[in-house]
């Protein structure tokens, strides 16, 4: 009998070879010209939300006043990581700073995008999905906005920026 | 399993980045899917996949060089460790039994082929059940095609031949993924080959790129050249010293011939002179302090894994961590300073004359202290391995009482503990306080009994003859017997 996917949710594994992997494949993705590296990276995260919600989610529904809780907990859960989370309110922006990011280690000259995209679009889609299914639905949802710095492009951490929305959008 | 392969395994596990499970199997289920969306054909996007896990393998090795440089250095013994190169590749170790490997004698040939079989495969987990597993196996065709866990046994095939190249071995393993259970079979079944340097070039005569039929383009690793074999493993010979019984001879032994001992085994075994071993450690001595406690936690989990066990449940692993962290703030109060200086001292005397002099200065540098807290950080990393979570130990054990936030949400504020230490009643820090200055009092005369004990073995040991021995022996045995009660009231 295999282990099933919600039973993966309570172990870990270690991201050294696969993080190395997302970078060669990056470049497998620039050798055969493509373009939407950027876009690519999203959707892969997007499919990763999809898929793990139904395993797991940090709570039934995600506003502004639980939304950097619920954002500490995903990085943390998921991710392993700890990091910090600042608002800024006049642009409706939230920045979350991660000094140990799983998917960036070391920088990389030849690559421009670097993979917290995929974490980026992951975190957004699981606000999106969390709120989807909420009774009553919560209008507050998030965009994976940019990747601001990361240790893959030669900064000391990763800073990855989202818009939020208190209507739909 | 031998105590190298057990510490790298420990090792590996707990200084490697890890994520959550699912996480990373949905993550690597994607790089698949857009392997796929460019090549459009799926037994060439199967071969992409586990080109680029060679290449990822490829590069982490090379960065962690040194640590290979440990692991043994024939492709028999690399296979004889292939939980281990799991546990390198995926973080994650094997449940018991849950490997089976099979030797398959070939005529002719130096080593055998083997098929390893692994019942449970977390990357086909669940594979099939969601909609956007939408890589379908069902189009492969060809039956020599990989399966899903083919960008693994790249890895794998990886990380077995970088040992062997970095120990000069002139073979190469060939591991293919034979079975797979995304494609409906009942296991992940891999199949290794071993070739001399001929065979292994004439193998990959054909590169990735002839062999792809969708028109993709790859760019392949390209093999650097084969070094001889010399005869240098010190893996290998150092399994044959670090078993447990010879560790107790060492022990019964005092200090010169202790030191005498060591510089034989190393000498005889590992064909090197003591300062050429202990200069690998140079500069990483406060590292080489914390594998001490780390070891000692390991080597008392080894009894049957009681550690391991008592730690899995949650309630006694917060217990745990609650005590060592006392433990730790408790060692400076109740052991004199001098006992610790002693110690030290000790450590520098054994050095002395075995390692190279820069390494024994360095370590003269560090204080009785130093050491305490060095040992007390690997013994700390070693019971995060066995399932204390420190993260979650709060700065005392009261405020553990307090009610959990309702919501289960990790809370984001940096200040939490500040804000709610407010709120928390003062009568408890009160009590707390004073058990704090009771502890305190009470430390005076447990330090004098200390010191007793502790100049009146160094009398002992300095003026020994026979009387000490068979202690070791005798508590050895007691210990036997409490394990073998505590066993039979967990039964």
């Amino acid at each position: 009998m295999n282990y099933t996917r919600k039973e993966l949710v309570q172990s870990e594994a270690t991201m050294n070879q696969i993080r190395n992997g997302i970078y060669h494949l990056e470049r497998f993705m620039k050798n055969n010209g493509i373009t939407e590296i950027r876009e690519r990276f999203r959707r892969m995260g997007q499919n990763i939300a999809y898929t793990y919600i139904k395993f797991w989610k940090p709570i039934d529904s995600i506003n502004k006043s639980n939304v950097k809780d619920v954002i500490a907990t995903l990085y943390k859960n998921i991710l392993n990581s700890s990091v910090s989370i600042d608002f800024d309110d006049t642009q409706r922006l939230i920045i979350v700073k991660d000094n140990d990011c799983p998917l960036c280690k070391y920088q990389y000259e030849d690559v421009q995008i670097a993979a917290c995209e995929i974490i980026a679009a992951m975190v957004a889609e699981f606000v999106f999905l969390v709120n989807k299914e909420s009774i009553p639905q919560s209008s507050f949802s998030l965009e994976a906005l940019d990747i601001k710095e990361s240790r893959t492009l030669g900064n000391k951490s990763c800073i990855q920026m989202y818009k939020y929305y208190e209507e739909r959008i | 399993m031998g105590a190298v392969q057990w510490l790298l395994k420990k090792i590996t596990k707990v200084f490697g980045r890890s994520t959550n499970s699912l996480f990373y199997t949905l993550l690597y289920r994607e790089i698949l899917k857009e392997i796929n969306e460019i090549t459009e054909n799926e037994e060439d996007s199967i071969l992409i996949l586990r080109e680029i896990g060679k290449k990822a393998a490829t590069e982490s090795c090379e960065r962690h060089s040194g640590v290979f440089k440990w692991m043994p250095g024939s492709p028999k013994k690399v296979l004889d460790y292939f939980e281990l190169l799991w546990v390198v590749v995926f973080g994650k170790e094997l449940a018991e039994g849950d490997l089976d490997y099979e030797e398959i004698h070939k005529e002719g040939s130096k080593y055998n082929d083997y098929i390893i079989k692994i019942k449970t495969c977390p990357i086909c987990a669940g594979y099939g059940l969601d909609d956007k597993d939408t890589f379908d196996f069902q189009k492969i065709k060809n039956v020599e095609t990989e399966g899903f866990a083919s960008g693994l046994t790249g890895m794998l095939e990886s990380v077995a031949n970088f040992i062997l190249k970095i120990k000069k071995n002139d073979y190469r393993i060939n591991i293919v993924e034979q079975k797979c259970m995304a494609k409906d079979e009942h296991c992940l079944q891999f199949v290794c080959k071993i070739y001399d340097t001929v065979e292994w070039k004439e193998l990959s005569s054909i590169g990735v790129q002839d062999r792809l039929k969708s028109g993709v383009k790859f760019e392949e690793i390209e093999e650097e050249e084969i070094i001889q074999e010399t005869k240098l493993d010190i893996i290998d010979k150092l399994q044959e010293v670090l078993s447990l019984d010879k560790i107790e001879d060492l022990l019964d032994q005092p200090l010169e011939g202790v030191k005498e001992k060591v510089a034989e085994i190393i000498q005889d075994k590992l064909n090197m002179e003591p300062a050429h071993f202990f200069d690998y450690f140079r500069n990483y001595e406060d590292d080489m302090i914390r594998i001490m406690g780390f070891l000692t936690i390991h080597l008392l989990n080894e009894y049957g894994g009681f550690v391991e066990k008592l730690l899995n449940n949650e309630t006694f692993a917060k217990i745990a961590g609650y005590f060592f962290n006392q433990l730790k703030e408790f060692t400076f109060l109740f052991i004199p300073i001098d006992v610790i200086n002693d110690y030290h001292q000790l450590l520098i005397s054994f050095l002395d004359g075995l390692a190279p002099i820069e390494m024994v200065e360095n370590i003269r540098k560090f204080s009785g202290k130093d050491d305490i807290k060095f040992i007390f950080e690997g013994a700390q990393m070693a019971l995060e391995n066995l399932g204390i979570d420190f993260s979650e130990i709060k700065e005392n054990i009261w405020e553990e009482l307090r009610k959990e936030r309702e919501n289960g949400l990790i809370s984001s504020e940096q200040s939490m503990i500040d804000k709610t230490e407010e709120k928390f009643p003062k009568f408890i820090k009160i009590i707390q306080e004073l058990l704090m200055l009771f502890s305190e009092i009470l430390t005076l005369p447990v330090r004098v009994l200390i010191s007793e004990s502790h100049y009146g073995l160094k009398t002992a040991v300095n003026s020994i003859v026979s009387e000490e021995e068979g202690l070791f022996g005798r508590i050895k045995d007691r210990v036997d017997i409490i394990f073998d009660y505590i066993q039979e009231i967990r039964r």
